[in-house]
Parts: C-alpha cells; structure tokens; sequence
C-alpha cells in the first residue's frame, strides 16, 4: 500500500569554525555599518549544528532510505574541512562570497547533494538547516 | 535545480493576557478558555520564530541585512514585551489575544516594515508545547 511512500530522514552534525565579515571593496565604515561585529579582524567562531534531510523510498529490503553510515561518512567527509577551520582563509569558497550563515548553508548544499547524487540512487537531498546559534539558522532547499 | 533560501532568527518577549470573549457569557468563556480565562490574566514568554526567504545579496552574502531585521522585529516586540496585551495594546481592545491573533497580529505589523516579497514564516511558541504558525509557505 506504501509501496512508493516517501519518508524524509534528518540527521544533525556539528561543527566548530571561524569566520570573518569583510568587503574588500567597502570602506571600513561601511563593513562597520553593514556587518556589526562580525567584522573583527582575526575572525571569532561559532559552534554551528547542521541538519542534513534527505527524502526518497524505504529501501524494500533494509528499511531504510539510506544507511545512516554511508551518510555519516559523505557529510563528515566534506565537514573534515569546515571543523576547526577559518572558513575565509582555509577554505576555498569563501574568497569572493562572505561566510555569512547562508552563504555557508548553500555551500553546504552543492558539496553534500553532489557527494549524494554519485552515490545514493533514488533518496535526494531535500533541505539544509544551518544553525549558527540557537537563535539564528538558515535552510537551503529544493522546491 | 531550483533552490530556496530562508534565513530565520528568534525573538523572545513577555506579556500578559486573558483569554476572554465578550461574544459568550461568562460561564461560556469559562467552558472555552479554562484557566486562560482568568480573572487577572496571567502571562507566558513568548518566543518568535521569523524566516525570512529570498536570494542572498551577492554583495553582502545575506538575505536581509540582521540590522534592519532586528530593527523592524524589536520595534514590533517593544509594542508587547512587558505588557497587558488586551488592555495596553489597542489591536487586541476588539480581539482576543489567543496565540493564533498575536500570530496575525506580528505579521501584520511585520509586512509593513519587511514587505511582503520577504516575510516568509513566523512560528510563535507560547509555552514548550504550543506553537502557533502563519506564512506563505509552512515549513514541511
């Protein structure tokens, strides 16, 4: 009856980071007014919660959309390189975008939905929940 | 593929109220409102969820600036924190001030200073077990 039923999994990962807001471009009164505090100039850090929901059919045969080990790995994977990081300075995405909280979450998007598509068949990543702080969080999602 | 962003921060205030209809009798307001009914009132901190949805700005990486989002929801708010809502809030002289119409009522208020391309989703919690939701879209 549920045959093609589709259930949607959210698991939550964290991660601990830095992150500057700057504008190369603007005068430092305009990042001031723009950007508040976050444009201190060695960065500060926030230990952020990210929830990954993946949607897609029960696997007949495991019950499961998607063996939570295999997606365990493909996010801590992508995460080894946020964990502990500056994000302006050690990674690569954020030289011409600002690490701003949604910013993050749509990197996060493209890395974790192009590490499923390879690897998953049928279950697809449907939405990111990025919290920056217990009172702040944005989501990337499809339609 | 066709992708949304929304950006959602939440906002605490407290107030008081009564749940009171002048539409049903006294022991109707009873039956319906129970302990809400309460003579004096009584008060809860509330707890404002607002999602924000478009594009983020290529310049600032941000869909609204946090600044002008905080200013627009606290000027809101102040008109609540630490109030009466039925007797020191005028919207609420004629309403009652159930979750549902503080819900409508913070929309409302929002809308004219955010706009209603951006204002997205709010979800107000009343207590750790009830939340009252209003939006274009409600979140899955």
């Amino acid at each position: 009856m549920y045959k093609n039923q589709r259930i949607t999994l959210t698991r939550k990962f964290e991660f601990s980071a830095s992150h500057r807001y700057w504008k190369k471009d603007w005068s430092e009164e305009r990042n001031n007014e723009v950007f508040g505090p976050c444009t201190s100039p060695y960065g500060h850090g926030h230990n952020y919660d990210l929830y990954v929901t993946l949607t897609g059919p029960v696997d007949r045969n495991t019950g499961m959309i998607i063996n939570l080990t295999q997606l365990k790995s493909i996010v801590n994977d992508i995460l080894k390189d946020f964990d502990h990081k500056f994000l302006n300075m050690d990674t690569p995405y954020f030289q011409e975008r600002i690490p701003t909280t949604e910013n993050i979450a749509a990197v996060l998007f493209n890395l974790i939905d192009g590490k499923l598509s390879t690897n998953t068949g049928q279950v697809k990543l449907s939405r990111i929940r990025l919290y920056e702080m217990q009172n702040l969080y944005a989501d990337v999602w499809r339609d | 593929m066709n992708l949304n962003y929304s950006f959602s921060r939440i906002y605490t205030f407290s107030a008081a109220h009564r749940l009171h209809s002048p539409k049903l009798s006294d022991d109707k307001n009873i039956e319906v409102y129970d302990k809400c009914n309460n003579l004096y009132g009584h008060g809860h901190n509330y707890s404002a969820e607002i999602t924000i949805k478009g594009e983020p700005d290529p310049e600032t990486g941000m869909i609204i600036s946090m600044t002008v989002l905080d200013d627009a929801v606290n000027e809101v708010i102040k008109q609540l924190d630490f109030k009466h809502l039925d007797n020191e809030v005028s919207w609420f002289s004629d309403k009652v001030s159930s979750g549902e119409n503080i819900v409508r009522y913070l929309w409302q208020e929002l809308e004219k200073r955010i706009g209603s391309e951006k204002l997205f989703h709010i979800k107000l919690d009343e207590t750790n077990n009830n939340s009252f939701e209003t939006g274009r879209k409600l979140n899955e």
